[in-house]
């Protein structure tokens, strides 16, 4: 094999080792809240450490082959994509930390109910869904798979605006929970930003794969572009 | 860390009055590719050739400090210089086919080793083509001349040629820069797949080749060894700024 | 303009062929000349005969023997030293003035006169040697005439050789002797048959190298040994024209004797020229 192709899998190899590390972070904060893990909690803290190495080593080995191969086309694509991608997954790494120290500060686990009510869960699991997908279509380069997270984000844009009354409306009827019902309210932003850093993985995903730009494109124009071919 | 094959000690290289290299301090270890770079009259393909002694080809070479390779003083009274070539082989930059035929071209080296058993040659010649890359290519046409061949074929026969007497450090001096894109990067491909088993000093002019096939650059300027370090480190955050304004493209 | 351009070309051009023309033109009369007058000399008998009544009659077997045995005996003697030589001043000797003071020798001794040597060749090989009037003292005197022709073609011939078969030969742990036996010299090989060529044209046209070292005008019988005397072609020839008992009438056995002279060079170099030829062959450039 090529000496440039056994770098650039070696780089694949690591970002999607990164990649599953974040999405295990995620789904085990799921689980810290559901059952009030503190172990859990820990997991996710121990762990982040290595999302923190893998970022720098990536970010190191990008910047080599960029260096010393000077990798052209689909190969830059993927260089400049993943050099993003690790970027994002950090970010994402940074958020489940963020929602397992809520845990951990929390003295008894938040009701519920409650996290019924701002569908917590929900939000989970599309995160989830929403970060496998994107990992399922980075590595399979499948581009119809990455059209769908779009249309999965949306979906959380939607809870997180209704968010604010439904929170207002829990401490109205118990106003003594009010510093568990705002951590509610934490988590539901941070999983919103979870679900904005999986949706520029997967403009970085296009751009490696179609060689386009889609930040800051609506779906919908970009749908329209693709009837004006 | 593997084991020290190449290195100089307050090397300096005279032609007659011209001082071209002045105390080189370089090593290099088993099993890595070291490429050497700087503009031309740096110096770089004169140390190379102190390694396998082609400088004394040249008259009015002088040579003071150390020479070492496998921790042997290279210059020392009772060295035997067949020998070091043969531990320490050579491919050049314009590829130099004898004009034989390509079995006898690869053969040469074993003969004039004095091995003259037919089937260790010829399984000796097949390997050797083989480890170049080249056996596809030319197993059908082994009696036809060298000379048929294209030139980037012709260069990887010439290291089919080096790798058959069995050295365990290779020179090249610029030995792509005389080829095509595509058999450039063949060459480029075998040096990779070569550092397995051999050490490989590199000439060439070719910064991007260097970053492609090195684990180590050392940069010269007027016969100084500048920068010795990490090919990465030299691309990436080279030290001292003549290193920078080579790299960068941006000399003199 | 373009015209006068096209003009001056042509009348350019037109001089230069007729000047090569008229260098061929003058070759073919002389061989036509000589083919001419000498064609009805030869035969049979003419070949291989004895010369007889006074050079009048027979043949000039002796003298055909005679030019063969001094090609043969000269080139086995310069040849290889001549070669040998070669090898010594362009691969062995560094740039130096001994280098230098070598290869003006070499162009001296190629200047001196025909004459001369034969002088020379009677002195040493004849008298001091005791080798006696001999086609080995011939022999040798040719040989010595031609060993600047054969030294300085083997020189060009090993110059011509791309250095970097040498570098790539010693590279691979290679000697200088196997160097130059192995790669050095088949290249340069058929590049020195040339000199061999041009020596041996020289030699079996030579007539003042000979006169004093062995050649005779007249022999009954064919020398037996190297020792003996001989006849050869082109002193057989000048006795011939010039000193005959019967100049006239052997006037055609001299043009058959200068046709059958022509016709050994020729042969001789189309041969070397097939072995040329097959040392090329050797060497696979292509």
């Amino acid at each position: 094999m090529n000496h440039l192709d056994a770098e650039l899998k070696n780089l694949n190899k690591d970002i999607v080792a990164m990649w599953k590390l974040v999405i295990d972070q995620l789904f085990k904060s799921k689980q810290a809240i559901e059952n009030f893990d503190k172990d859990k909690v820990c997991e996710v803290l121990a762990s982040e450490k290595r999302v923190d190495a893998f970022e720098l080593k990536i970010n190191m080995d990008c910047e080599n082959i960029l260096a010393l191969f000077n990798p052209l086309a689909n190969d830059l694509r993927f260089v400049l994509a993943v050099l993003k991608i690790n970027y994002n997954l950090e970010r994402i790494g940074d958020y489940s930390k963020g929602i397992v120290k809520l845990i951990k500060n929390a003295d008894e686990p938040f009701e519920k109910k409650s996290l019924e009510e701002a569908s917590i869960y929900g939000m989970f699991d599309v995160c989830l869904e929403m970060l496998t997908d994107s990992l399922d279509a980075f590595e399979h380069e499948n581009n119809e798979k990455v059209r769908g997270i779009f249309k999965k984000d949306d979906k959380l844009d939607v809870v997180n605006k209704s968010a604010n009354k439904i929170v207002a409306s829990l401490i109205k009827h118990n106003p003594k929970n009010v510093l568990s019902y705002l951590d509610i309210l934490t988590i539901v932003r941070k999983l919103e930003r979870v679900g904005d850093q999986t949706k520029n993985i997967s403009e970085e995903i296009i751009f490696y794969l179609e060689a386009k730009m889609v930040r800051h494109m609506k779906v919908k124009e970009e749908k329209k572009e693709k009837k004006d071919k | 860390m593997t084991d020290l094959k190449i290195e100089t000690r307050d090397l300096d290289l005279f032609y007659g009055d011209f001082q071209a290299l002045k105390k080189i301090n370089f090593l290099a270890h088993e099993n890595t590719v070291t490429a050497f770079i700087g503009p031309s009259g740096c110096g770089k393909s004169t140390l190379l050739r102190v390694f396998n002694r082609m400088n004394d080809l040249i008259d009015n070479v002088k040579i003071s400090g150390k020479a070492y390779v496998d921790g042997k003083n290279i210059y020392k009274k009772d060295i035997d210089i067949d020998e070091l070539r043969k531990k320490v082989g050579m491919v050049f930059q314009k590829p130099n086919p004898f004009p034989k035929s390509i079995f006898e071209n690869v053969a040469y080296g074993l003969r004039v080793n004095g091995i003259s058993n037919k089937t260790y040659i010829t399984d000796k010649v097949e390997d050797s083509i083989k480890k170049a890359a080249l056996w596809d290519e030319v197993k059908d046409k082994l009696k036809k001349s060298a000379f048929e061949l294209s030139g980037g074929q012709q260069q990887r026969l010439c290291i089919a040629r080096t790798l058959a007497i069995e050295p365990s450090i290779i020179l090249m001096d610029e030995p792509a820069s005389a080829l095509d894109p595509i058999s450039t990067a063949k060459v480029e491909d075998l040096i990779y797949e070569l550092k397995a088993n051999y050490t490989i000093v590199i000439v060439t002019h070719n910064m991007q080749q260097a970053g492609r096939v090195s684990d180590h650059t050392a940069f010269f300027y007027l016969g100084e060894l500048v920068e010795y370090d990490e090919t990465k480190r030299i691309f990436t955050n080279p030290k001292d700024i003549r290193t920078q304004n080579y790299v960068t493209g941006r000399f003199g | 303009m373009n015209t006068k351009k096209k003009i001056n070309q042509a009348i350019a051009f037109n001089i230069f062929r007729l000047i090569s023309l008229s260098v061929v033109a003058i070759l073919v009369l002389i061989l036509g000349f000589i083919v001419y007058h000498g064609f009805s000399a030869i035969s049979w008998e003419f070949l291989t005969a004895m010369p007889d009544e006074g050079m009048t009659r027979g043949g000039i077997y002796p003298a055909i023997i005679g030019t063969l045995c001094l090609i043969a005996g000269s080139m086995v003697f310069a040849f290889p030293i001549g070669v040998l030589s070669g090898i010594y001043v362009n691969e062995y000797l560094k740039e130096s003035w001994w280098k230098r003071f070598l290869r003006s020798m070499t162009d001296n001794l190629g200047g001196i006169p025909s004459i001369v040597f034969g002088l020379f060749g009677m002195a040493l090989f004849v008298n001091t040697l005791g080798f006696g009037d001999s086609i080995i003292a011939g022999s040798l005197t040719l040989g010595l005439m031609v060993l600047p022709v054969i030294i300085r073609t083997t020189e060009e011939a090993l110059k011509a050789v791309d250095n970097s078969f040498r570098l790539g030969s010693y590279a691979l742990g290679a000697t200088k002797l196997q160097t130059i036996a192995k790669v050095v010299l088949p290249i340069a090989f058929p590049n020195i048959i040339t000199g061999l060529i041009l020596s041996i044209s020289r030699v079996s046209g030579e007539t003042a190298p000979i006169l004093f070292t062995g050649a005779t005008y007249f022999l009954g019988q064919l020398p037996k040994g190297i020792f003996d005397q001989f006849m050869a072609l082109p002193y057989h020839l000048y006795v011939l024209t010039t000193s005959g008992t019967n100049v006239e009438e052997s006037r055609p056995m001299a043009y058959g004797t200068a046709l059958v002279l022509i016709m050994i060079v020729l042969v001789v170099n189309l041969l070397a020229n097939a072995l040329r030829k097959y040392f090329g062959k050797q060497v696979k450039m292509k």
